[in-house]
């Protein structure tokens, strides 16, 4: 069974007013859900996971200090691990330097990335804010359902009806043609 | 290591942390910094022998409004900016605030003087400096902040970098001014502004290299 954001933010909570058993029960708690966050996305093996998620425990003991008791724990939780994979990504990738190529793929790709980014952030802009945020995070970010719902303090079918509804209304205004 | 027993020696030793503890951190380094440049400004630059009586007057007080106001709102960034759910900077726009009230009072003094002596006003006797002093000054107030970063979780690097390397420049114009005779607030806009943005500049570069955590 999974933790929900209460749970964890009054672990973490307990944690910084010193409680080292507290702290301990949240690491423990945390695990199987960066292991799930990274298996979604993070290609590699078991050991690769589980090195990210051994990183990223040790990042929200050595930085809890950045921790807002005030906002949401999850929110902090998932920055700190999206953190920790994509400085993997391009720790593991700076490994197999092929001289030049990756400026040009890089350069290459970035109109098409860029113009593709200003069309969605476009679209998503036509719709309503909460909508288009919901949208951003399960669809773009690759948060799931109930990390975005934790982060947002939203409960999680309201997440997806406002995906849904989203989706609909960017649906017909594509087949529609015009704006 | 086994995940388990990472935990285990992870939470051997967890000492409380207070409440304004991320500010505190950067408060920290950021005086550890300022007794750097303070000691090169009295020991290398030397204090400007008519303080006594600059102190009396508008323009030293003019300066260091501009500068330390710039420092605070830098100083609110750079602590959104250390936590990884940085979110969107909501008080950027406090920046603008001394910028332009310097700026009427930069006016108003080109109203008041003569055309011809716009561009000696502007100029003033350090200009060539005054900019690099600042930038100078505003390394160890950098370090200073490094040596805080150490602990915190920044994850937009460049932005972070940028935010330290303007808190670090507007500190050390601050530190500055107890050197600086020059008096007319176009002077201050332009060569005061240069060598803080010079120092942001340099943090937006260095960020991504030195804040990887």
């Amino acid at each position: 069974m999974r933790a929900d954001e209460d749970e964890l933010r009054g672990l973490m909570i307990s944690g910084l007013d010193g409680n080292a058993g507290d702290h301990a029960a949240l690491l423990r708690l945390l695990v199987p859900i960066l292991r799930g966050y990274y298996r979604r996305r993070a290609s590699g093996g078991d050991d690769d996971i589980e090195d990210l998620v051994q990183e990223t425990l040790i990042a929200v003991h050595t930085r809890r200090v950045t921790y807002d008791r005030n906002r949401a724990f999850t929110g902090w939780l998932f920055a700190i691990a999206r953190y920790k994979m994509i400085d993997n990504f391009r720790r593991t990738r700076r490994l197999q330097p092929i001289d030049g190529l990756e400026d040009e793929l890089v350069a290459d790709g970035f109109e098409d990335a860029s113009s593709a980014r200003i069309d969605v952030d476009d679209l998503l802009g036509t719709l309503p804010h909460k909508q288009a945020r919901m949208i951003r995070a399960t669809r773009i970010e690759g948060l799931s359902i109930a990390e975005a719902a934790a982060a947002d303090g939203l409960g999680e079918s309201d997440v997806k009806i406002s995906v849904h509804r989203g989706l609909k209304a960017l649906m017909t205004r594509i087949e529609g043609g015009g704006r | 290591m086994n995940t388990d027993d990472l935990i285990v020696q992870l939470t051997r030793d967890v000492p409380p942390v207070r409440r304004h503890m991320l500010g505190w951190r950067i408060a920290a380094g950021i005086l550890l910094g300022l007794l750097v440049s303070g000691a090169c400004v009295v020991l290398a630059l030397g204090i400007r022998p008519d303080i006594a009586i600059a102190m009396y007057g508008f323009p030293f007080w003019m300066k260091w409004g501009y500068t330390a106001s710039l420092a605070m709102a830098a100083l609110i960034m750079t602590v959104q900016l250390a936590r990884p759910d940085s979110g969107r900077l909501r008080w950027l726009w406090l920046m603008a605030i001394p910028v332009l009230l310097l700026a009427g009072l930069g006016i108003a003094e080109l109203v008041r003087t003569p055309p011809g002596e716009w561009l000696a006003m502007w100029l003033g006797q350090s200009w060539k400096v005054c900019p690099w002093l600042v930038l100078a000054l505003a390394a160890p107030i950098f370090v200073g902040l490094l040596w805080s970063f150490r602990r915190l979780a920044p994850t937009r690097l460049r932005a972070a970098g940028a935010a330290a390397g303007l808190a670090a420049g507007a500190f050390a114009a601050t530190v500055y001014c107890i050197h600086c005779p020059e008096v007319s607030a176009i002077f201050v806009l332009t060569w005061y502004s240069l060598g803080i943005l010079l120092a942001a500049a340099a943090g937006a570069l260095l960020g991504p290299r030195l804040l990887r955590w």
